[in-house]
């Protein structure tokens, strides 16, 4: 506060004196505030948002007392299993990958791509691919963007001054 | 007595009877049957194919993140319009433009009017502009944008009201509520008549199937702005209304309040004077106020005509910033636009030959 005197916030209120919350704006504002925070939830990226989801649900729980349940210990043995039978069972790495790859530089706007059979896991695995190939190539840009079109005006007139 | 029959008239007359009996039931069927689908269909189509060209997708980014809207060219240099939101805070503006991505800059943002002028350095095409004041109740209009990641998509409605007061606030002058169903990304889409005429930008969506636009003439009025002064300058006169009790010559916006050291004070207005037009704009309701301060121009000498008691008055406003705008040098009298000078490259003019 030290950086004020009195006469810069005497001008500082003169600066002020005409603007007043728009019309509505009390009435909108638990609206607009769960908009904010949908919107500030959303800038974050899906793994983190599953990674916070899923260490607040653990941290839910008593670990220390859960430890002592025999259950734990089976959960941890059934993991173990889970995993070495997948490291058993996992192809060699074969030319699987070197088979996936003509698809995935494959252009966007082909419409032979297009196919009638499972049209949504098609056009999910097209798009993502070449997105990510478009995207480093080109426009440097990562991520969905954010499709514009405002639900309320940017700005209110506030009464009828003129 | 001798009958009359068809056959008792000449031949020549008899072919002109059917001829005229054929064109007045081509007209009553053509008065009576209303426009098929396939014919609306094809005038959206015309009108896609006619205007899809000069609308463009802008990519960006703001302090959220990535954002994408659409936006349409207004003049063959490259200078476009869209909301606000799309082109007003961001940076990194790109333009999607037959296939290839161009970088684009902010001319002027401006929030009252919830518009955004960008510029690509590109011979571009050009949309038409319109007059919304022509639009009625259920007349078509069409929208192209462009929603999500996916390419140009019209959509096609009609004019469901012209509002000014929406969202428990008022817009800060006309706007038209359109019955159609616009999606995300089109934000700064184009709204056009059958004509491929501009007559409103896309701003705003209004629960599922209807959105707000403002119309063409609030933004050419920032455009004409930017090319006067470089900036939009929204006028202010220092007088504030109320609604009357009883109308006087057919007004009911009675001035409440006259701020000390504005134009309205000095030009001699005061409070009690009914307004009954600024400039062009015809005063019938308080909520009138809203269209004519909007086209107010800071340093544009406007006629303010009201009723005082029995006599009639016209005072000569020059107008002020608006006291929402920055703070900026004192006005000066501003040039008409016929005196602005063009600036022009002498070395490149061709020599003339006598």
């Amino acid at each position: 506060m030290d950086e004020f005197n009195d006469n810069e916030i005497g001008k500082l209120l003169r600066l002020k004196r005409y603007e007043q919350p728009p019309p509505g704006y009390f009435e909108n504002f638990l609206h607009e505030f769960h908009r904010r925070q949908r919107d500030e939830l959303l800038r974050l990226p899906l793994w983190r948002i599953c990674f916070d989801r899923t260490r607040d649900f653990v941290l839910s729980f008593n670990l220390s007392t859960l430890t002592s349940y025999p259950a734990a210990v089976t959960a941890v043995l059934v993991c173990a299993a889970v995993i070495s039978l997948r490291i058993y069972q996992t192809p060699p790495p074969a030319s699987v990958a070197v088979k996936d790859r003509p698809v995935l530089v494959a252009p966007a706007s082909t419409e032979s791509e297009w196919t009638l059979a499972s049209p949504v896991a098609t056009r999910v695995f097209n798009t993502r691919s070449l997105r990510n190939i478009k995207e480093s190539a080109q426009t440097h840009r990562s991520g969905t963007p954010r499709y514009v079109l405002d639900s309320v005006p940017v700005s209110y007139e506030t009464t009828f001054k003129f | 007595m001798r009958r009359l029959s068809s056959s008792s008239l000449p031949k020549g007359l008899r072919l002109l009877a059917k001829l005229a009996f054929l064109a007045a039931a081509a007209s009553l069927s053509a008065q009576q049957a209303p426009e098929s689908p396939s014919a609306i269909s094809r005038e959206v189509k015309d009108v896609f194919e006619r205007c899809s060209k000069a609308i463009v997708k802008i990519e960006a980014t703001d302090q959220h993140g990535e954002l994408s809207g659409t936006g349409f060219f207004v003049d063959p240099t490259g200078t476009l319009y869209t909301a606000y939101s799309v082109g007003g805070e961001a940076e990194n503006i790109e333009v999607e433009f037959k296939g290839k991505k161009y970088p684009a800059r902010q001319l002027l943002a401006d929030l009252r009017s919830g518009i955004a002028l960008l510029k690509v350095d590109l011979a571009s095409p050009a949309l038409p502009i319109g007059s919304s004041d022509q639009l009625e109740i259920a007349t078509p209009v069409v929208a192209i944008g462009y929603p999500l990641d996916l390419a140009e998509t019209p959509s096609f409605g009609m004019i469901a009201g012209f509002d000014r007061k929406c969202f428990g606030g008022y817009f800060p002058t006309r706007h038209l509520r359109v019955n159609l169903p616009p999606q995300r990304g089109e934000g700064g889409a184009p709204l056009l008549n059958f004509k491929g005429e501009v007559v409103g930008i896309l701003l705003y969506t209004f629960e599922n199937n209807s959105c707000y636009a403002l119309p063409i003439e609030a933004a050419e009025k920032i455009r004409n702005n930017y090319m006067r002064f470089g900036e939009a300058r929204h006028g202010w006169i220092g007088a504030n209304v109320t609604e009357a009790t009883t109308a006087v010559e057919g007004s009911r916006a009675v001035t409440k309040d006259v701020v000390k050291d504005t134009p309205a004070a000095e030009s001699g207005m005061k409070p009690g004077d009914v307004v009954l037009q600024i400039g062009r704009t015809k005063v019938h309701e308080p909520e009138d106020i809203l269209d004519a301060s909007f086209f107010l121009t800071a340093g544009d000498v406007v006629p303010i005509t009201v009723m005082r008691g029995n006599e009639k008055l016209t005072f000569n406003v020059q107008a002020d910033y608006h006291p929402l705008a920055q703070p900026r040098a004192p006005l000066l009298a501003a040039p008409p636009l016929s005196n602005r000078a063009i600036p022009l490259n002498l070395q490149s003019a061709p020599e003339r030959t006598p």
